[in-house]
């Protein structure tokens, strides 16, 4: 048994493997756990140890959190991180459906070190499953080898029906498959789904799923946004030098994300670390940093030409429309900003690569008005500039009007081009959720403007593939002769 | 001396072939559960049957292929000859390589080597 010992002593030494689930105002949390030597946080559930969810579940995302616990393999363990304001304590539905769920301390890291060790010396036992062993469409074959039946096209081969058919590139009528990303999908915003209608690696149609940062009633979740600085500097009086750092951090923050998801890892951290503890002497390193990146050759390859966006001018203000020329900026007729030498940064072409230099540039700037804003304080009542867009009173909040732009913007671009189009657009679905207008109601409603076959569940949820769910068989004149 | 080397290679190789296979059989966490067999989307469940067909692009590929493949079909008998000819004939394969070049790169602009 000595050897068993050591090796677990081995294991439990080494990186903890976690896959991380942001709830409510979790995001940043998550974010940073990524930095922390001797975390892995990985992208897929199968190669983690442990499950943590940081902040409370919305009723919408129980489903995708439960289905993605069951994904770890065993051993595992789950830890529910609590954030700011909501009581310490987890969502009943949460604890109720994952008995073996850890409440921790937001950041402890060593808590989560603990726990893997534990887990695999079996102090801790590994968590049950949550949902039932229930094959959402079990084998239905027919036909002496059991092959499934009603032919190779168009069929319901063991009880699934089969992807549609559609002209591609080369006019060929081909398979076209509807599969529906996230709201868990690590290089995604946490909470969009993305329902899209692919070809290969190419999306030749894109929608937007329902928001899971709404109640089943349609209605907001409440929560702590990111721009809560900006939000509360409409009716409150606040440091002109503070707002210009939440926004240099915000910038900063987003980059990490970028950088990430480009594998530069190292430098994302770095940028994560200065992020979190930024101040007005760091400057010369924002500066610095922006510099590094807008020559990476490597970014500008990739992002250039992507994601177009054709008129920038139906986007209230932030970064996107003023990559695409528009400058747009509430600062530039606030009062507070007066004498400060604000002049909007714009650059001309409104692709992903723009937007990343915008971005950069005025994460700089902001830096350069903190130093020069000294202790001036803002008037409370003029429209203020968020770091996504315009934040008004009545106004939609600006990642939401960015959403709706991704339809156009993903359809006919390959896969990896159109994840760094979705990155490019800095949204976040829980201010999005905050959305009260109708207009947006369509866009959320799942499957609006896309052709979702017969037979496919109208949630998405892993409930909603259970049996019971009626299938309407597809008709086998599709098939090939 | 050889042969029973031979055998004993051969015994000690299966021995520990079985003695792993047994190993590794123990190993096995044993047959998925229906939640852990789902691919991963992101909390979403597929909706559709994982047989989908894509266009390969053998036509593309096939053009790609005799690029290359008459490449070497003449660069056989031009090395034999090579010696011989000297200059002249790295000049003349220099010259048919880069007509083969420019059909590669034709098939490239032509997206031959995009999946869809």
């Amino acid at each position: 048994m000595g050897l068993r010992a050591g090796l677990v002593r081995l294991a439990a030494g080494g990186e903890v493997p976690v896959f991380s689930v942001a709830g409510l105002g979790g995001r940043v949390v998550v974010e940073e756990l990524g930095a922390v030597p001797g975390i892995e946080v990985v992208d897929h559930p199968r190669a983690a140890a442990l499950l943590v969810v940081v902040g409370r579940v919305p009723p919408g995302l129980l489903g995708p959190v439960l289905a993605v616990h069951d994904q770890l393999p065993s051993p595992r363990a789950s830890v529910w991180w609590p954030v700011g304001a909501d009581g310490g304590v987890p969502g009943p539905a949460l604890a109720a459906a994952l008995p073996g769920l850890v409440v921790g301390r937001s950041g402890d890291v060593n808590g989560l070190r603990r726990l893997f060790a534990d887990m695999l010396d079996g102090g801790h036992p590994t968590d049950p499953a949550a949902l039932g062993d229930i094959d959402p469409a079990p084998w239905r074959g027919v036909g002496p080898y059991g092959h499934g039946g009603t032919g190779m096209t168009g069929g319901v081969p063991y009880g699934r029906p089969m992807a549609g058919r559609a002209p591609d590139r080369d006019r060929l009528e081909l398979d076209q498959l509807p599969l529906r990303f996230g709201p868990l999908f690590p290089p995604f915003p946490p909470g969009l789904v993305l329902e899209l209608l692919l070809q290969g690696d190419v999306v030749q149609q894109a929608s937007v799923g329902d928001n899971r940062f709404r109640t089943e009633a349609g209605t907001p979740v409440s929560t702590t946004l990111d721009t809560d600085l900006f939000l509360g500097a409409l009716d409150h009086p606040v440091l002109v030098s503070d707002l210009e750092l939440a926004r240099a951090r915000h910038h900063l923050r987003w980059l990490a994300r970028v950088l990430r998801l480009h594998g530069l890892s190292g430098r994302a951290w770095r940028t994560l670390a200065l992020a979190r503890c930024l101040t007005a002497a760091d400057a010369a390193a924002v500066t610095a940093l922006t510099r590094t990146v807008g020559r990476s050759r490597s970014m500008a390859s990739a992002l250039r030409g992507q994601g177009v966006l054709e008129d920038p001018g139906t986007v209230t203000g932030g970064p996107v429309a003023r990559a695409g020329g528009e400058p747009a900026d509430a600062r530039s007729g606030d009062d507070s900003y007066r004498g400060l030498g604000f002049e909007p940064v714009t650059h001309p072409a409104g692709d992903a690569w723009d937007r990343l230099r915008q971005r950069l540039g005025e994460a700089a700037q902001a830096m350069a008005l903190v130093e020069r804003a000294g202790d001036r304080v803002r008037a409370p009542g003029p429209p203020v500039e968020g770091p996504r867009g315009l934040i008004a009173a009545g106004l939609r909040p600006p990642s939401s009007s960015l959403l709706e732009l991704l339809p156009d913007l993903l359809a006919g671009q390959e896969w990896g081009d159109a994840v760094n189009i979705v990155a490019s657009l800095d949204l976040d679905l829980e201010e999005a959720a905050q959305d009260g207008s109708p207009g947006l109601a369509g866009a959320t409603t799942p499957g609006a403007g896309f052709a979702w076959r017969p037979g496919m569940s109208p949630d998405g949820g892993p409930q909603g593939s259970r049996p019971g769910v009626t299938r309407s068989p597809v008709a086998p004149t599709e098939n090939e002769p | 001396m050889a042969p029973f080397g031979a055998a004993l290679a051969v015994v000690l190789g299966a021995g520990m072939a079985i003695l792993a296979s047994r190993w590794v059989h123990r190993l096995d966490p044993g047959v998925l559960s229906a939640p852990e067999r789902v691919p991963f989307q992101g909390g979403s469940a597929p909706e559709v049957h994982a047989w989908s067909r894509y266009h390969i692009r053998y036509y593309s590929m096939a053009l790609l292929f005799l690029a290359f493949d008459m490449e070497m079909v003449f660069m056989y008998p031009w090395a034999v000859v090579f010696v011989e000819e000297g200059v002249v004939a790295l000049v003349e394969m220099m010259m048919f390589i880069l007509i083969l070049v420019l059909g590669i790169l034709y098939a490239w602009r032509e997206g031959a080597l995009e999946w869809a």
